[in-house]
């Protein structure tokens, strides 16, 4: 029987697998067929891959076929099929790493190992290297995790040095679980607050924040270290706040802390504690740091004031109403939660409100959803309200998926109690009183904290039965997904849900009619739902004065790419691009020229910068051939290619069609054959028709939103940059990104220094020291090192 | 009354949602109204309304998978196209099916399929010939010694086949992909072969003729076009009148082939079956300019099968020339006059036969479209898909099929009995064993789908026939789900699933067991649903699985 080479069972020994465990998750998880996803995942996170053995256990003692065991785990790309390295290697392909060479790195990594091109483990079975959608961390571009290990600006040539510092790592043991978020701070203390959400981790936060925690303890200073979320500022990751020093309620503002400074800082605001309390504080870690008073190293580098003017600028045209207290309180503390006027509006609702009115305040607010397609939120409502049902269903649709967006991921892991309320009142005003978080496969920290925060609220009552005592309940559950992308369309996600495969089914009937197990349903994206308590409380108008006619409130993104200040923001709709780009992200840097934005991943599509000043509003958006999309924003400049984006974009939607559908499944295959024949110097004549006539078929005749959004990034390209189509047809690569239509050589400035043959991984060029160096083409690989290390800057490239 | 009844006793507003509710949706498909039942799908609304909508991945009985695609309809003037198969049918929906728009969706959808399509149709031997005769089907027929049945596909498409046995340059053999192992088969001696058995049984086969329709047709020349109109066009009903200036039907056949390679005794024994059908020879008469306008004048149509036609004769005549010859219609095959056709040498001057022969099947058919007021449309080159170059992995899968032995070297006198039981053995059975039930071809056809306008084959060929009933070929599976769901509902334990998913996912049995644990009681029922020849009958299945 054929069987797809990634899933091609190798079967193990039948001893190694341990059929009583497998046993013992059936049991824990159940037997009904909805299981089966939580079942593989566990089976997974045992053996790291999926023995057939197990999987055949699972079909004997449950209600799973193994048509349908089979089916699921060969759908979710997840689920792996052969045993795995010792480290998993995850190389970021996201938007902001593709634009920055994570393609050159993953090659150099690849080439490094000794990867076999049918393979992805190296040969001694060490590292397994695998290409990763987005780990959420752009501004680190291009970036890859080992393990929990983050290494962030990566080129072809460091990539050893990561791989070399990991092993180091390991073997003195200190690769650690880096999540874990205890909070016990006390109140009315000063405050030093500290990003800790997945890019802040990345960025080194970790260390940073036990440095700090050891510098407090040993130096005895009356201050709590909190953890807060995202800041949003991920281009000065990792970022420490003090607060609750300065009379005036100013704060002050760390950026790009490392963690050898974390006493310098603390030192800098807070005077160490008496002498005694110094000495039980530092007993065991020796009284040389007692007796000595150290003089600290300056530390005002890392000093930014939000008065700066590019901190203002970044923080100044933002607002937060989804982030609402952003960056200052600490994700998982309910009662500062509460304090700070939470869980307000879900009380209002089930104590004083009817759900009648809860959807008139939510249309009249005029919120449209926040996960692409912008349908209006109250009308939704209403519709899954209307249908009569014993048994509703509200769900918060958390299976952001497009490369370069992370806000989603955000705003669970910084504001998990917002996301809950919101999703609370949308269960009372529709009659819901079951839910369900769909949380993307890869954002473990979002998933235990939501986890975290749910058992919180059931215990205070906020969830479950009797919610503020009153006859509405609701019962949340978590769904992890486990790998794949168009479970963002809501019907694929239902599926998923009830445990199948991902495939979108043809709407009407819409969720709100017929929805998960048949029921209605509502799916809302979760920076909808993080918006609710904020309209709940204030009021319709209070958010409808943000915005244009047509889009009210504000809208999170990710900036990321060839800008100077990249991270998450908040904007009120209305703003134009050009805002975004050059004020609040401080425009492109390196002096060169700002090109196009990418806005809405790929479904979305490119505005060029003549068009800069497009307001951010759906309607404007769709005008300009691009989408508002779930929110991620990249900045291009003139070294980037239109048509490697499209490509690039197309690559991932074609990679992620669930192959229902023959347009989205053959259609977008045979469009990703004519880009990757220009991309490549064969381009044919016609090529560029064909692809037109075929992007508006797949278009038009796909069955869901994946299909029917994948050609926007192709034909927005081609809408506005047609040329650079055409002169791909010649061969010719305008931005010069295209490897294959592309020549590095050797100018005269060379000074013969041989750096670049030293550094050059395929001895493309010579060891010819003093002398003009040479670029033997036949062996050149364009991966653009000699470009980088060349102290003269005499490697052109044509 | 009933109505009135529940109206009394609920009073009018439970009697008016009482009446929406079972209220039948009226519909107009391309114009044309209907009311359906609730819940009634546009596609079960065409078919009440005798609408042609088609489809490959829909099963009644079974909830739409809505995968093909080739359903697709637009509704209400909106550009998107819906699939018909599984949108519901509401009060007032005006759906647009008949549409250039929705065939070119259609059409797209249909070549997405055919470029992805790992497999010939037919097989190359057969598209190459010019008389584009089923080969395979012929030397399965011979290679079971089912000699009347092998004349009969012969004859279906080449009028002269003992003839053409002797001097054909075998064109078929040359794309033979047998030839890429060892030899090609030897298809022309075959052809030869059963030619010869059947003349020398006594009696020939007589082709099946509908009745007399009254109508006629005057040939011009009895060379192998005009032969081979005559006799198509008898089978068609439509009597024949041949004029040859010389003194032997034949023509080129008779007057420029050596006696060596084609003895008269062959060629007239064929003639005679002509002859036999009814066609009436009128030798020793030249045609001149004043005799075309009678002929044109008496007869329901002419056909000008005069060979080669120095441009003198063509002013004589008087018909138009091109560079080559007779000006014609490439569609219609029809000159400039109404009713007068031209076909073979006398178009474009050939030396072959076989090409002749082709031609004067087809002109057959456009003049018998003609005379019978339906519309002309030669189509004679039977649609395929192409597999193009195959590896030498795809070589070792056809050659499980066939026999090893090499190609029969014989001595000028034909195949001997055995000899061609040896080399129809040799034959790789190119050709699809859906051939005949091919929905995807099906409607490839009737909406002139071309498979090579977006081509990009992927999948490698391979063939699964550990099953005892059924050989699946997972290059021709379009992802349909048919097998799987009929799988299900018959409750095999196995069955089977999906694998992998987007461009790459195949139908494959769970846990990578053979077909035959997968399918164990619905096997032919998934062959038989299975709208391509992913799944086939190994019944249907010509070549010999060794």
């Amino acid at each position: 029987m054929p069987s797809n080479s990634n899933v091609r069972m190798q079967c193990p020994i039948a001893s190694e697998i341990d059929l009583s465990f497998v046993d013992s998750i059936v049991e824990r998880l159940g037997t009904s067929p909805s299981a089966a996803i939580p079942i593989l995942q566990a089976i997974q996170k045992q053996y790291r891959y999926l023995p057939e053995e197990a999987m055949r256990r699972v079909c004997e003692i449950s209600e799973i076929t193994p048509s349908a065991i089979i089916g699921v785990a060969s759908f979710y790309s997840k689920f792996r099929h052969k045993p795995v390295g010792r480290h998993l290697v995850s190389v970021c392909h996201g938007t902001a790493c593709h634009v920055k060479g994570a393609e050159l790195v993953h090659d150099a990594l690849r080439r490094q190992l000794g990867i076999a091109d049918d393979d992805d483990t190296d040969p001694d079975g060490v590292f397994t290297v695998q290409k990763v959608v987005c780990l959420g961390c752009c501004t680190l571009a291009p970036a890859m995790q080992i393990d929990g290990v983050t290494y962030g600006h990566l080129t072809h040539d460091t990539v050893g040095n990561a791989l070399h510092d990991f092993l180091e790592l390991e073997r003195r043991g200190l690769v650690a679980k880096r999540f874990d978020l205890p909070n016990q701070h006390i109140k009315g203390l000063a405050e030093i607050r500290i990003g800790m959400g997945s890019c802040c981790i990345a960025g080194g936060s970790a260390d940073v924040r036990a440095a700090l925690e050891q510098a407090v303890n040993e130096l005895a200073i009356p201050a709590a270290v909190k953890p807060v979320g995202c800041v949003g500022m991920c281009h000065q990751t990792p970022m420490v706040e003090i607060a609750g020093t300065n009379n005036d309620g100013s704060t002050a503002i760390y950026a790009k802390v490392d963690p050898a400074d974390a006493r310098g800082i603390v030192r800098k605001h807070f005077k160490p504690g008496g002498i005694l309390r110094r000495i039980k504080a530092a007993f065991s870690s020796g009284l040389d740091n007692i007796l000595t008073d150290e003089s600290w190293a300056p530390v005002t580098r890392y000093a930014i004031d939000v008065r700066d003017e590019p901190v203002c600028a970044f923080l100044g045209r933002q607002k937060h109403i989804a982030t609402e207290l952003c960056g200052q309180i600490d994700p998982l503390d309910l009662d500062e939660y509460i304090e700070l006027g939470g869980f307000e509006a879900l009380r209002k609702c089930v104590t004083t409100g009817k759900p009648e009115e809860v959807i008139d305040i939510v249309k009249r607010s005029g919120l449209r959803g926040r996960g692409g397609a912008g349908f209006p939120t109250g009308n939704k409502w209403q519709l899954t309200r209307a249908v009569k049902s014993d048994v509703k269903y509200v769900i918060c649709n958390g299976d952001e998926g497009d490369p370069g967006a992370f806000m989603d991921r955000m705003i669970l892991e910084s504001y998990p109690y917002r996301v809950l309320e919101g999703m609370a009142i949308a269960a009372f005003a529709v009659g819901a009183n079951e839910g369900y978080l769909y949380i993307r496969a890869g954002y473990p920290l979002a998933v235990k904290r939501i986890r975290d925060a749910i058992e919180r609220c059931k215990k205070r009552g906020l969830l479950g039965d009797k919610v503020f005592g009153s006859h509405f309940s609701l019962k949340l559950r978590i769904m992890e997904g486990a790998g794949a992308f168009v479970c963002g369309e809501e019907s694929a996600l239902i599926a998923s849900i009830e445990g199948k495969r991902g495939m979108p089914r043809l709407r009407p009937p819409y969720p709100a009619e017929s929805g998960l197990w048949g029921k209605p349903t509502n799916v809302n994206n979760v920076e909808t739902y993080s918006l609710m308590p904020y309209i709940v409380k204030n009021g319709a108008e209070a958010f409808a004065k943000f915005g244009t006619m047509t889009s009210k409130g504000t809208k999170v993104f990710a900036l990321a790419g060839k800008v100077t200040r990249g991270g998450l923001i908040e904007v009120p709709m209305g703003i134009s691009v050009r805002e975004i780009v050059e004020e609040i992200g401080g425009g492109v840097p390196g002096g060169r020229k700002f090109k196009a934005v990418q806005i809405g991943g790929p479904s979305g599509g490119c505005i060029p910068a003549e068009m800069a000043d497009t307001a951010v509003d759906y309607e404007a958006l769709t005008s300009a051939g691009a989408i508002m999309g779930s929110g991620g924003l990249v900045v291009l400049d003139d070294q980037d290619c239109m048509v490697d984006i499209a490509r690039y974009f197309l690559e991932f939607t074609q990679h992620e069609s669930c192959g229902k559908c023959t347009f989205c499944r053959v259609g977008t295959r045979r469009m990703l054959d004519i880009l990757d024949r220009l991309c490549t110097g064969h381009g044919k004549h016609g090529d560029l028709e064909t692809l037109e006539n075929l992007a508006h078929m797949v278009k038009r005749g796909s069955l869901c939103g994946l299909g029917q959004t994948a050609p926007n990034p192709v034909l927005s390209t081609l809408h506005y940059f047609r040329d650079e189509y055409k002169a791909h047809l010649e061969g010719k690569c305008p931005a010069g990104r295209c490897k294959a239509l592309i020549k590095y050589s050797v100018t005269d400035d060379c000074i013969g220094c041989t750096k670049c043959a030293q550094h050059c991984p395929v001895q493309a060029i010579s060891m010819t020291p003093f002398e003009k160096h040479e670029i033997d083409q036949e062996k050149c690989i364009r991966c653009d090192t000699c470009m980088q290390v060349c102290p003269v800057d005499s490697i052109r490239v044509e | 009354m009933l109505c009135i009844l529940i109206k009394r006793i609920f009073g009018l507003s439970a009697f008016r949602v009482f009446a929406i509710k079972s209220i039948m949706p009226n519909i107009t498909i391309d114009n044309k109204q209907i009311s359906v039942e609730p819940g009634a799908t546009i596609l079960d609304a065409a078919n009440k309304l005798g609408v042609k909508i088609p489809t490959l991945c829909y099963l009644r009985g079974h909830s739409a998978t809505t995968s093909c695609m080739i359903c697709v309809v637009k509704v209400n003037g909106g550009s998107n196209l819906v699939p018909a198969c599984a949108t519901v049918a509401q009060e007032g929906m005006a759906v647009e099916s008949d549409s250039d728009d929705v065939h070119s969706a259609r059409r797209m959808a249909l070549e997405l399929l055919l470029g992805d399509h790992t497999g010939d149709c037919v097989g190359p031997c057969q598209s190459a010939c010019p008389a584009h005769m089923d080969i395979p089907l012929m030397i399965t027929h011979l290679s079971r010694g089912e000699h009347h049945e092998a004349i009969k596909v012969i004859k279906d498409r080449i009028a002269l086949p003992a003839a053409l046995g002797r001097i054909c340059p075998e064109i078929c053999e040359k794309v033979c992909r047998r030839g890429i192992h060892d030899a090609p088969v030897s298809i022309c001696l075959l052809k030869r072969f059963a030619a010869d058995v059947d003349l020398q049984s006594g009696s020939p086969y007589m082709p099946e003729c509908k009745p007399a329709t009254g109508k006629r047709a005057a040939i011009i020349g009895s060379g192998p076009t005009g032969l081979s109109a005559a006799y198509y066009l008898i089978q068609e009903g439509i009597a024949c009148a041949i004029f040859d200036s010389r003194p032997e039907a034949g023509g080129a056949l008779r007057y420029e082939v050596s006696k060596d390679r084609l003895p008269n005794d062959v060629l007239d024994a064929e003639i005679a079956i002509i002859q036999k059908m009814g066609a009436k020879f009128e030798l020793n008469s030249a045609v001149t300019g004043a005799t075309l306008e009678h002929l044109h004048r008496d007869y329901d149509a002419v056909l000008l099968a005069i060979g080669k036609i120095e441009p003198e004769r063509a002013q004589a005549l008087d018909i138009q020339m091109t560079a080559h010859g007779v000006k014609v219609d490439k569609h219609t095959m029809m000159t400039g006059a109404l009713g007068i056709f031209a076909a073979g040498a006398a178009v474009v001057p050939s030396k072959l036969a076989v090409r002749s022969v082709g031609e004067g099947r087809a002109a057959a058919h456009a003049i018998a479209h003609h005379i019978f007021g339906k519309p002309i449309k030669v189509h004679d080159r039977p649609f395929t898909v192409r597999m193009g170059h195959i590896t030498d992995e795809e070589m070792a899968v056809f050659m499980a099929y066939a026999s090893s032995s090499g190609r029969t070297k014989h001595s000028g006198n034909g195949l001997t009995p055995n000899d061609t039981s040896n080399e129809a053995e040799r034959c790789l059975h190119c050709e699809c064993s859906k051939l005949r039930a091919c929905k995807l071809r099906d409607w490839a056809i009737e909406y002139d789908a071309s498979p090579n306008t977006i081509k990009g084959r992927s999948k490698k060929l391979e063939r699964y026939d550990d099953h005892p009933e059924i050989i699946f070929e997972p290059g021709k599976c379009i992802s349909c789900g048919i097998c799987i769901a009929i799988a299900k509902d018959a409750g095999e334990p196995l069955g089977l699933t999906f694998i992998g998913r987007g461009f790459d996912v195949q139908v494959g049995v769970p846990f990578s067991e053979p077909l035959s644990k997968g399918l164990r009681k619905a096997a032919k029922k998934c062959a038989q649903a299975c709208p391509t020849g992913a799944l086939a009958l190994k019944e249907q299945f010509q070549g010999d699985s060794k």
